[in-house]
């Protein structure tokens, strides 16, 4: 009897097994936070690609005491008490700032689309430079951030302008309820509207496939404040007129900014990789070979003072043949032929390659925490974002620019026994590119944050030496990296100061 | 007749974490109480070409995959009925193209228990029924997350049933059993796009789909000689990815279909050779490969 009940159970061990479904992982709940300041001056903030938030003027609301708002008000509040779960959700989903759900999403979309053509099961793969399919890089992430997060900026601030010019009062003063917390700054206009809308705007210009699913989380987000008692529909109409105004605006920096040509669609690299006055030339390593990524990446208008970056081009690197490069040759050699598996881990860590948002929204998920930690409004938030995206861009463009200038090759392409814990990028060495947008991000957001400058510098320390680890970046890659990175960095502080925030 | 404890196909003994290594740690032998049996096998897999999803491809950036493995195994019978089975396997990977490291070092251990729960005879014709349980767990931190690796880095709870017949000379094992692949942590965020939410993470922690494995083997088998064919068809239970630009290697759906041959001789007294070969059918997400197994197996 005893055998037939173990044997019995042990049966129904191995249907159960075969029934269960895999745990989900999810990312928990986080709690809503106040932010910590309402920053009354925000209107008065320098912006960034707008002259100054003057520049647009957003019309008279009607007064508080007037039929119609009155009206509003009454429709938001009875209208709370009939909130759907699906309403609730999105209400929840989007009081966890717009700022930064808009950043997730700029980073789901940069991983989405950040793919490389697949060559072995497709050998006859196009170009993939096709603007309406874009690929990502890391030139290309860290332009997408930048974009996104100076739209926002500058649309909060002419929004924070008009608030505190018409001090229409927040919903909860006039005994409105909300579901969530919500900012007390004046309603009129909705920084909501107004994040929504420049987002949608700026995201569906750099991913145009996206554009639908992009328009209904935009909407989602405006309407979610109306469930939210945070807004009335008059409040979203104003935020969401001057967002178009300022979106327009930054679209046509974007334009002009020449990533378009980035790509170098008349292959002017093989002319100037003949005359790179370096004496061993950077051949692709995969096969089948490529072209480099992004040749012209190095031309692309930067957002701080052009004249000063350019100033900051590292110098020559080693020849080949000097004993300088032979020692950090050996060095590369030795470290991957020794490799850690802490040294691994980094390398992997840091990697943030093919199929990832790409170090630039690795920093910005470093920023999303501080951000939050720190509870910053959603004018602060875009600073902060805004601040740092521009400088991981033009960190990103100046490495581009000394890339192509030099061609050194990688390590592994002068020692072909150095094997690499990541992927080995299809383009020149040197600088290393990790660096300087690792240390422009740390150096800024140390700025910003200064409690936790140590942790901050040490990541981007660990970010850029994990290029080392991995086997694919020589230390004086490194080192001319952080050099630049923490220059453009100290650029961005220099801004920071002097842009009206205190 | 139950069969003496060490004129049995150890072949098959290797871990049963690893795909490339999970050819089963069960066979349908039994050792018999108090007997132990103790067995080193080199194994020599190789592939050029491997499946990415079910479509086959060659990879120049990999060339031919090399991977050599040293695997100790050990049985012992702790009742008539019951059989503890431990292996503990050593693993060396290198890629012949390319610019991935070589792997190399001690995989997972794993243990099993197999019980004989009914033991029936009609005439000549023996049947046994067994289930056994084993679990397996990394031995290091090793690299899981690369194409070239000696392991997912899980922890695998393995469930199975076994049928086995056996008449004069000729034997015939079925068994069915159903790994459970515990979650793995890899070394970066996880952060790619996944419509479907395999991995709905935004931490490093994955889930490794679970498989089902079915086998069947026949041979015949005296004391001093036995040699068998086998065939094995593991499938992926739960939905998982294909191997992918910047998707995780614990989380792909791996499967497959292999076939292969084993002979082991006694030598003198206790001692034996064992030998093998085996190739891939069909795949998933798993490499092409033929194997290579030899190995001497001593009873105690």
């Amino acid at each position: 009897m005893k055998k037939s009940f173990l044997s019995i159970g042990l049966s129904v061990v191995l249907l159960w097994m075969a029934g269960c479904k895999e745990p989900t992982i999810d990312e928990g709940i986080l709690p809503f936070v106040e932010p910590a300041t309402v920053d009354p001056d925000g209107g008065t903030w320098r912006t960034i690609v707008l002259k100054s938030a003057a520049d647009i003027t957003v019309p008279q609301p009607t007064a508080a005491t007037s039929d119609t708002y009155q009206k509003e008000l009454t429709d938001i509040k009875n209208g709370l008490l009939s909130i759907s779960p699906e309403q609730n959700t999105a209400v929840n989903y989007w009081a966890d700032g717009g700022v930064r759900r808009w950043n997730q999403i700029a980073r789901q979309l940069v991983a989405k689309y950040n793919v490389v053509p697949d060559y072995l099961t497709n050998p006859n793969i196009g170009s993939p430079s096709d603007p309406a399919n874009p690929m990502a890089s890391p030139s290309f992430a860290a332009r997408v951030y930048a974009l996104l997060s100076v739209a926002q900026y500058d649309a909060l601030v002419v929004a924070w302008r008009a608030k505190y010019q018409y001090n229409r009062p927040a919903l909860e003063r006039q005994g409105v309820i909300g579901r969530v917390p919500i900012a007390d700054v004046p309603s009129y206009p909705s920084e909501d509207a107004a994040i929504a809308e420049t987002s949608y705007q700026i995201l569906a210009y750099l991913f145009p496939n996206e554009a639908g699913w992009l328009k209904a989380k935009a909407t989602e987000h405006k309407q979610s404040r109306l469930w939210a008692g945070a807004s009335v529909p008059s409040d979203l109409k104003a935020g969401e007129d001057l967002a178009s105004i300022v979106a327009t605006t930054v679209l046509d920096r974007a334009r002009s900014d020449r990533f378009a040509t980035a790509h170098d669609p008349t292959n002017s690299w093989q002319t100037a990789l003949a005359s790179a006055p370096f004496d061993v030339k950077w051949k692709s390593l995969d096969s089948p070979v490529r072209a480099p990524m992004l040749p012209l990446g190095g031309r692309v208008k930067t957002w701080y003072d052009s004249t000063a970056l350019a100033k900051l081009a590292p110098a020559a690197p080693p020849a080949t043949t000097s004993t300088e490069f032979q020692k950090a040759l050996g060095e590369v050699r030795d470290m991957a032929s020794a490799r850690t598996r802490d040294q691994w881990s980094s390398s992997s860590f840091w990697d943030d390659g093919i199929a990832t948002y790409m170090l630039a929204g690795h920093w910005n998920v470093i920023a999303q925490d501080l951000i939050r930690d720190a509870r910053q409004n959603e004018l602060r938030s875009a600073r902060t974002y805004a601040l740092m995206n521009r400088a991981m861009q033009d960190g990103s463009t100046a490495s581009w620019a000394t890339m192509y200038r030099y061609f050194v090759p990688r390590p592994s392409q002068v020692d072909p026994t150095i094997k690499t814990s990541v992927a080995i990028p299809n383009y020149p060495g040197y600088p290393s590119d990790h660096a300087p947008i690792s240390t422009a991000a740390g150096t800024i957001l140390a700025y910003l944050f200064p409690d936790q400058a140590s942790s901050l510098n040490a990541q981007a320390t660990e970010a850029a030496l994990s290029r080392l680890y991995g086997g694919i970046q020589y230390r004086f890659d490194v080192d001319e990296g952080t050099k630049l990175g923490t220059a453009i960095g100290n650029v961005a502080v220099t801004t920071a100061k002097v842009d009206g925030a205190k | 007749m139950r069969l003496t404890a060490y004129t049995v196909l150890i072949v098959l003994l290797q871990s049963l974490a690893y795909q490339t290594h999970a050819q089963g740690l069960v066979d349908g032998f039994m050792r018999g109480q108090r007997k132990a049996s103790l067995a080193v096998i080199g194994s020599q897999d190789t592939y050029d070409s491997y499946y990415v999803g079910k479509t086959e491809i060659r990879n120049p950036n990999i060339g031919t995959v090399t991977t050599q493995a040293l695997t100790l195994v050990g049985t012992y019978g702790l009742g008539y009925d019951l059989d503890l089975i431990v292996a503990v396997p050593y693993i060396r990977t290198e890629a012949s193209a390319g610019y991935s490291p070589k792997q190399e070092g001690f995989q997972d251990i794993s243990a099993a228990l197999r019980w004989e729960a009914y033991d029936y005879k009609f005439g000549k014709l023996r049947v046994s029924w067994q289930f056994a349980l084993g679990y397996s767990v990394p031995l290091q931190n090793y690299v899981n997350d690369a194409l070239v690796a000696i392991g997912r880095g899980s922890r695998n709870f393995d469930a199975r049933t076994l049928l086995h017949f056996k008449t004069g000379k000729f034997f015939l094992t079925g068994q069915y059993g159903y790994i459970r692949r515990g979650q793995v942590t890899l070394d970066h965020v996880v952060n790619t796009y996944d419509p479907g939410q395999v991995n709905p993470a935004s931490g490093s922690t994955v889930n490794s789909p679970d498989v089902t494995d079915m086998s069947i083997r026949t041979g015949i088998i005296t004391k001093p000689f036995a040699a068998d064919v086998w065939i094995q068809r593991q499938t992926p239970y739960n939905e998982g990815t294909d191997i992918g630009p910047g998707i995780p290697f614990p989380t792909n759906a791996v499967g497959f279909t292999r076939a292969g041959a084993s002979a082991y001789l006694r030598l003198i007294g206790k001692l034996g050779l064992t030998g093998g070969y085996s190739v891939t059918l069909d795949g998933r997400n798993i490499g092409k490969f033929t194997r290579i197994t030899g190995g001497l197996v001593v009873g105690l």
